[in-house]
Parts: C-alpha cells; structure tokens; sequence
C-alpha cells in the first residue's frame, strides 16, 4: 500500500518499488513506531505479528495513532507487541525476537491468543500464552483488542492511569 | 481512555440483579471463559403448599483474556443480564487480572449501546 494510492491516509515512505510499511515488517525489515502525539511516552515499538491481531497493530498504525519513530532517541525503551496465536513451533523465535531487543525493553501481550491461548486453549499445538515464553508487562484483553486499547496500553506503560 | 465508535465490542456488563443463575452463557460460550457459581435456597411463603427453590448467584466470572468476544452469550441470555459496553481500557499487569468478578463486571455497565 502507497500513501499515493491510499487517500486519507498518511504517507509512511512507500512506494511503487517498495512496498514499505507494513509488508516490509512482515518480511523481515523491522520496523519501529512512536505514540503519535505523546513525546512524554518515549518508547519504541516493534509488532510481532502472528496472527489477525496483527490488523489491528497496522489498524493502529493505518488510522496515525502509531507514527515511524524518530531513528535517533536516546533513552527510549523498547516494546516488543505479541500480536497474534503463538504456537509451539514459533516459540523460539518468539524469545529470540525478545532476547534481540536491547534494555530496557518491555513486552505486551494483544489479543487473546496472546493472552492465553484465546479460542486455542485446548489445542495441542498452542503455546497457552506468550508469557511461558517471554516476561509480560501488560496484557490487553480483545479478540482482537481494537487499536485504541493498543494505545491505552502502550501509554500506560510509562503513564500510569 | 481513547474515544471509540460507541458499538464497540469492548467488554460485556454484568446485570446481577437480573442473573438468575440459569447457566445458559456458561453453556453456550465456544471459549468456556465462563463461570458461574450459586446455590439453592428455600423461600417459604405463607399459604403456599411447600416451600420454593431459587438459585443464588455466588460467583460470576468472565475471563477476559480467553473471551473471543463473539457475544454468543449476550444473545442468549434471557434476562438482560449481559449488555455490550464499549469500554476497553482494562489492560492488566498479570494474566489473572483479566479475570473480572461480579463487582468488576458490574462497573462496566450500564450499557452504552442500543
């Protein structure tokens, strides 16, 4: 999707060329993103997209509540957003994409499956929560969580309600 | 809280007054993400041959972080006790702080929605 092709929505640097925005996460080029307008909440978040959760991380970003970060700010954390079924299989890549963050950092957990398992809990091959892979500090309810709890929470991460 | 359009699916009310323990939404949830908890108790009124036995809500728990939020279980309740709120700002610290109890259920209500 290019910001020429998509009316009303902000331009986030694609192009014909290069598909940018969120395919190039989903291939393997890391993107990182800001709250939009709160530089009090100085974090740096980076979607581990699963499963359909993960729409609503792009929803986020699709509707402007989440900006690209400014590249160079210090003393931002990072922010690892599980969004999305985690199974068995994944699991370990689940911890490296976690361990590759660098401190402070912080993990949230979207979405049910995420949370616990969601509508998987009785699956075999269902990991029963991101947190028996990672540390989690916040868990945002929904199936899926619309993009403003994303942003509650991701606020709240540093401003306590 | 941020604004959202007013029929979001953010979380269901509780009516515990209007619960009558039938278990139905226990039942019909996909996701067993309820649980429900009561007793019998014996009302006796003057005149009547023998007395009644009503069910006594004790516990009513919805654990939001295995709810699919599909409102299977709003639509079967015969009684009105369950309503959809848009409220979705409760995000918690530890996973079982997604599992919200009748005092907690009952906050998010009364419903925003038609």
């Amino acid at each position: 999707m290019t910001g020429a092709d998509s009316p009303g929505r902000p331009d986030r640097g694609g192009s014909a060329d290069s598909p940018g925005d969120y395919a190039a996460d989903v291939a393997g080029e890391q993107r990182e993103y800001a709250v939009a307008g709160r530089p009090d909440v100085r974090i740096h978040v980076r979607d581990l997209g699963l499963a359909c959760c993960a729409v609503e991380f792009a929803a986020a970003i699709g509707r402007g509540l989440l900006v690209p970060a400014e590249p160079d700010s210090p003393g931002s954390a990072a922010v690892l957003v599980v969004s999305g079924t985690v199974t068995d299989a994944l699991a370990p890549q689940v911890l490296a994409a976690w361990e590759a963050l660098p401190e402070p950092k912080a993990a949230v957990s979207f979405g049910a499956c995420s949370n616990s398992g969601g509508p998987y809990w009785d699956s075999y091959s269902v990991t029963k929560g991101v947190d028996r892979v990672i540390p989690v500090t916040t868990y945002v309810p929904g199936c899926p969580p619309r993009p403003e709890a994303l942003v509650d929470a991701l606020v709240s991460l540093v401003v306590p309600a | 809280m941020s604004d959202v359009v007013p029929q979001a699916r953010g979380a269901i009310a509780l009516d515990a007054a209007a619960c009558t323990s039938c278990m139905l939404c226990v039942k019909e949830c996909p996701d067993w993400c309820i649980h429900i908890e009561s007793h019998n108790e014996e009302v006796s009124e003057p005149g009547a041959r023998r007395p009644r036995s009503v069910a006594v809500l004790d516990s009513f728990t919805i654990d939001w972080g295995l709810c699919m939020y599909c409102g299977i279980c709003v639509e079967v309740c015969p009684f009105d006790a369950l309503q959809w709120v848009s409220t979705h700002d409760y995000a918690a610290a530890e996973a079982d702080g997604l599992r919200h109890g009748i005092a907690r259920l009952e906050e998010f209500g009364p419903s925003d929605q038609r």
